[in-house]
């Protein structure tokens, strides 16, 4: 595989996981909190970036272990078969997602367990530090693990077959493709949007972003089996 | 005016407690603060949505926090949608 299509399958796949909410709906309630409770704009914003920070970092460190373990067991050549099942993830995750994602029900409550979501509710109000903010970023990456595994396992496929620097470039551009609804909802507090327009567009185009995470994860599987599945053992592409 | 309305709380997960005007009063103020109003503005519209709520409980002895909540909501909804809006999102945004 090419350098070009390694990295699009990798931006894609970021794309993915940057339509996954979970992280958006923390950030939103946490912004909320922190203003509702008279903080200061600066300090509202240390604890945002810190939940930026630390959904990232725990993303970077989430992609780099998935590769690790699977550069460790199947080397920097991925047979057909670990496609195959790659490819299946990804169509059940899809589906998933299209069923599953969001409760038919107002706001933009999640498949999460309600007591999770509770508890995430509470510790997100409890949050009154910039390091307890951080661990909550990564805290609500790891929450959504069930979802976001299919893409990351993607990705990190594509990367233990490139080069170390190519890897690094990799890891980086899913980062901060994956970051990307986090950042503009971090952008949009920090520049004093009110929370309520931010919320109201998130509870009304939800149906649609649960559409399009869905039908990407379906897409991305389908190009991927054509690609090394199908490819590789008629060996045509 | 001294109440003695019992509020259950959510899912009875937790013990009931007595209506308190002061938890009322911040979680509507803290509503409006998250959509940028002015405090002042803010404890007047708490105010306000306090009594009504406080009249809406006279003569019952026990309401779910849930009904509380829908309440002050529509109370809300009077003098600032926005507010009201994020207000009913509490434990419906995750």
């Amino acid at each position: 595989m090419d350098i070009v299509s390694s990295l699009s399958i990798i931006a894609l796949s970021a794309l993915i996981h940057a339509s996954f909410q979970l992280s958006v709906s923390v950030l939103t309630l946490l912004s909320g909190h922190s203003i509702g409770a008279k903080r200061s704009q600066a300090k509202v914003l240390r604890m945002t970036t810190s939940f930026v920070i630390g959904a990232g970092v725990m993303t970077m460190l989430l992609l780099s272990f998935i590769a690790v373990v699977l550069l460790d067991t199947l080397g920097a050549s991925v047979p057909p078969v670990v496609w195959a099942m790659a490819c299946g993830l990804l169509f059940g995750v899809g589906v998933a997602v299209w069923l599953f994602y969001y409760r038919r029900e107002k706001g933009t409550s999640l498949w999460i367990p309600r007591p999770m979501a509770n508890y995430l509710t509470d510790r997100t109000k409890a949050t009154t530090h910039s390091s307890e903010a951080f661990s909550l970023g990564m805290t609500s990456v790891i929450a959504e693990l069930i979802f976001i595994i299919a893409p990351l396992t993607i990705s990190a496929l594509v990367l233990i077959q490139m080069s170390a620097g190519w890897q690094i470039v990799g890891i980086g551009l899913y980062t901060i493709i994956s970051m990307l609804s986090l950042l503009v909802v971090w952008v949009l507090i920090g520049s004093g949007h009110k929370l309520s327009s931010i919320q109201k567009w998130r509870e009304s185009n939800k149906y649609f972003m649960q559409f399009a995470a869905g039908s990407g994860l379906l897409v991305l599987g389908f190009y991927t089996y054509v690609a090394e599945v199908i490819g590789r053992t008629v060996g045509g592409l | 005016m001294s109440l003695t309305s019992y509020i259950i709380k959510q899912n009875g997960a937790r013990r009931s407690e007595q209506f308190s005007r002061e938890k009322l009063h911040a979680s509507i103020v803290a509503a409006c603060l998250s959509v940028r109003t002015p405090i002042g503005q803010a404890e007047v519209i708490a105010q306000a949505v306090a009594e009504s709520v406080i009249a809406w409980l006279e003569n019952k002895p026990e309401v779910t926090s849930h009904d509380i909540r829908l309440t002050a909501a529509k109370h809300l909804q009077a003098h600032h949608p926005d507010a009201a809006y994020m207000y009913q999102q509490y434990r419906i945004t995750i």
